[in-house]
C-alpha cells in the first residue's frame, strides 16, 4: 500500500481500523487504542474536539497549542472534561507524526512554547520505543519553566521537568495509562542505552561534598554566630540537591546498587 | 373547410394551435439521459450497501482539499439578533428555520453541537466541494509555521505595551472632548433660554395699537393679560 499524502478530515476511519489495516506505532501498539476507551468518548464527543481538531494536519496542531493549550491535564471538573491538551494528543496519535516533525516540536518549537513541548513529549511516551523516548526526553530534564495542571481535585502548579519524570517514571498521567517500558538499567545491561551523565555532575562528587557540608555545619556550631547564620543556608541548598538528585536518579533508574546504598549511608548519619 | 376560406392573417389556424408544440425527441433524449444517470446513482449506491459503505455524490475533479478552520465559531454574536422565519418552518432539519441554517445542505440545526457535527460531516463536505483530506505537513512546513506563530506572539506583546500607553493617551483625549461637549451644550441651552426669555418679554411690551391688524394677536394679549406667553411650546414664536 503506498504512503498517502493525505489525512482524513475527521477521525472516523482512524477509529474504525482496530489495528486490523491501520498501521500501528512504532512501539507495536495501535494508536487508536492506546488511550483508554471512556477518555476516548469524551474527547470525541466534546466540542473542542469537533470544532478545533477537524481537518488539522501537523503544522495546524501548533496553532491550536499556541491558542488554546494553556494547562495540561486528562479529564478535568466533576463532568471529566477532557482537556484541549488530550484532545490534541488524540489528534496527534491520529497523525502520526514523523520523527523529523516530532525534533521540530520537540526542540525548536519546545523553547518557544512549552504546552508544545509537553505534548510532544508526551506523544512521544506513548509511541515511541522505549529506548528511543528515553533518547528523547531526558534531555528535557533541564527544563524547568512552570506548567499549569487540571485535574478532577483542582489546579495545581508543576513544571516541565517534573512533568517529564513523571511520564519516565509513573505507569499513569493525564487520564491514560502509559506503557510499560523496560527499566533503564535493563537497557544498559543491554546496550541500548548509554550510561546517563547527570547535568548535575556525578553522584558521587555530590554526596562526598553533600559529606563534607555536614561536617562543616557540625564544626560551626560551636562557633561565632556569622558562621551559624551561613550554614542553614548551605544546609538549604545541600538539601534542595538531593531532592533533585533523588528525582533524577529515579527518573533515570539507572543507579545501581551500590550507588543506592551509598546514599542511603550518606543519609543516615 | 377552413383551409377553403382562408385566414385572415394568411395561414390557417386548427383548432389546437394555441398550444406550444413540444420537441419531443429532445425531451425523449433528456428523459434517457437523466434515466441512464438515475440508474447509475442507484446501482452505486447499491453497491455501496452491498460493500457495506455509506454512498456519497462521487468526486468530480473540481473539489478541493479540507483545511482546518482558521477561527472559532463564534455563536454569542448572534445574540440579540433576530431573523425572520418561514411560517411553515420549525418541524425537522430540512429547510430554513429557526437554528443554526446550512446554505450549502439547505437545513437548519438547533444548537451548535448539531451544527459542528454536521459540518464536520462528509455529507456536508461533499456539498460544499470539499474531499474530506487534509494534506501532510512537512518537518519544514511545522518550522515555518512555528516560526510565523512566534513572531506574532512577539509582535502582539510589543503592540500590546505599546498600545497600552496610547491607550490611555486616547482615553484621556476623549474624556476631554466629552467634558467639552457637555460645557458647549450647557452654555448653548442657558444661551437659548436668555433669548426667549428677552422676545418673551419683547412679545409682551413690544406692540402697540397701531401695528396690530384686528383678531390677530388677541390670544396673546389674552394670556399676557393673564400672565404667562405660550402653551408650554417655545417653537410657537
Amino acid at each position: 500500500m503506498k504512503k498517502s499524502e493525505f489525512h482524513r478530515a475527521d477521525e472516523k476511519r482512524f477509529l474504525d481500523e482496530r489495528g486490523s489495516s491501520g498501521s500501528l506505532a512504532p512501539n507495536g501498539l495501535n494508536p487508536a487504542t492506546i488511550m483508554e476507551k471512556a477518555v476516548r468518548e469524551r474527547i470525541v464527543d466534546c466540542y473542542f474536539y469537533k470544532e478545533q481538531c477537524f481537518g488539522v494536519n501537523e503544522a495546524d496542531i501548533v496553532d491550536r497549542v499556541v491558542e488554546h493549550v494553556d494547562f495540561i491535564g486528562g479529564v478535568y471538573g466533576t463532568v471529566q472534561k477532557p482537556t484541549p491538551f488530550i484532545c490534541l494528543a488524540f489528534k496527534l496519535l491520529q497523525l502520526a507524526p514523523s520523527d523529523a516533525i516530532l525534533d521540530e516540536y520537540l526542540r525548536f518549537g519546545g523553547e518557544k512554547f512549552k504546552y508544545l513541548r509537553v505534548l510532544t513529549a508526551f506523544y512521544i511516551r506513548l509511541t515511541r520505543q522505549d529506548k528511543d523516548v528515553y533518547q528523547w526526553l531526558e534531555p528535557l530534564l533541564e527544563d524547568k519553566r512552570k506548567l499549569k495542571r487540571k485535574g478532577r481535585a483542582g489546579t495545581t502548579l508543576t513544571y516541565v521537568d517534573v512533568f517529564i519524570d513523571d511520564l519516565l517514571t509513573k505507569d499513569r498521567v493525564c487520564a491514560t495509562s502509559l506503557w510499560k517500558m523496560r527499566k533503564r538499567d535493563i537497557l544498559e545491561d543491554l546496550e541500548m542505552l548509554e550510561p546517563r551523565v547527570s547535568p548535575l555532575g556525578n553522584i558521587e562528587d555530590l554526596l562526598e561534598e553533600e559529606e563534607d557540608d555536614e561536617v562543616k555545619k557540625e564544626g560551626g556550631d560551636d562557633s561565632d554566630g556569622s558562621v551559624r547564620s551561613k550554614t542553614p543556608d548551605s544546609g538549604l541548598d545541600s538539601n534542595h540537591d538531593k531532592i533533585d538528585v533523588d528525582g533524577m536518579g529515579e527518573s533515570r533508574s539507572s543507579r545501581s546498587r551500590s550507588r543506592s546504598r551509598s546514599r542511603s549511608r550518606s543519609r543516615s548519619p | 373547410m377552413s383551409n377553403n376560406k382562408g385566414s385572415a392573417y394568411g395561414q390557417a389556424a386548427s383548432d389546437t394551435d394555441f398550444r406550444k408544440t413540444y420537441d419531443l425527441d429532445e425531451y425523449a433524449a433528456k428523459a434517457k439521459e437523466r434515466e441512464a444517470a438515475e440508474k447509475e446513482e442507484r446501482k452505486a449506491r447499491w453497491e455501496a450497501k452491498m460493500a457495506g459503505k455509506k454512498y456519497y455524490k462521487p468526486l468530480d475533479g473540481s473539489e478541493t482539499l479540507t483545511t482546518a478552520r482558521n477561527a472559532t465559531q463564534d455563536f454569542s454574536r448572534m445574540v440579540g439578533t433576530s431573523t425572520l422565519v418561514p411560517a411553515g418552518a420549525g418541524v425537522g432539519k430540512r429547510g430554513r428555520g429557526a437554528g443554526f441554517y446550512c446554505e450549502a445542505c439547505d437545513l437548519t440545526f438547533k444548537d451548535n453541537l448539531q451544527w459542528i457535527e454536521h459540518t464536520n460531516s462528509m455529507q456536508h463536505q461533499r456539498s460544499i466541494g470539499q474531499t474530506g483530506e487534509v494534506r501532510k505537513a512537512t518537518a519544514a512546513d511545522v518550522h515555518a509555521r512555528i516560526v510565523a506563530l512566534w513572531e506574532r506572539q512577539q509582535e502582539r506583546e510589543r503592540e500590546q505595551v505599546v498600545s497600552l500607553k496610547e491607550r490611555l493617551e486616547v482615553r484621556a483625549e476623549e474624556e476631554e472632548k466629552e467634558r467639552e461637549e457637555k460645557r458647549k451644550k450647557r452654555k448653548e441651552a442657558e444661551e437659548r433660554r436668555r433669548l426667549e426669555k428677552e422676545t418673551a418679554l419683547k412679545v409682551k411690551t413690544e406692540y402697540g395699537e397701531d401695528v396690530r391688524v384686528e383678531g390677530e394677536h388677541d390670544e396673546d394679549d389674552m394670556m399676557a393679560a393673564m400672565g404667562f406667553t405660550g402653551f408650554g411650546t417655545t417653537t410657537k414664536k
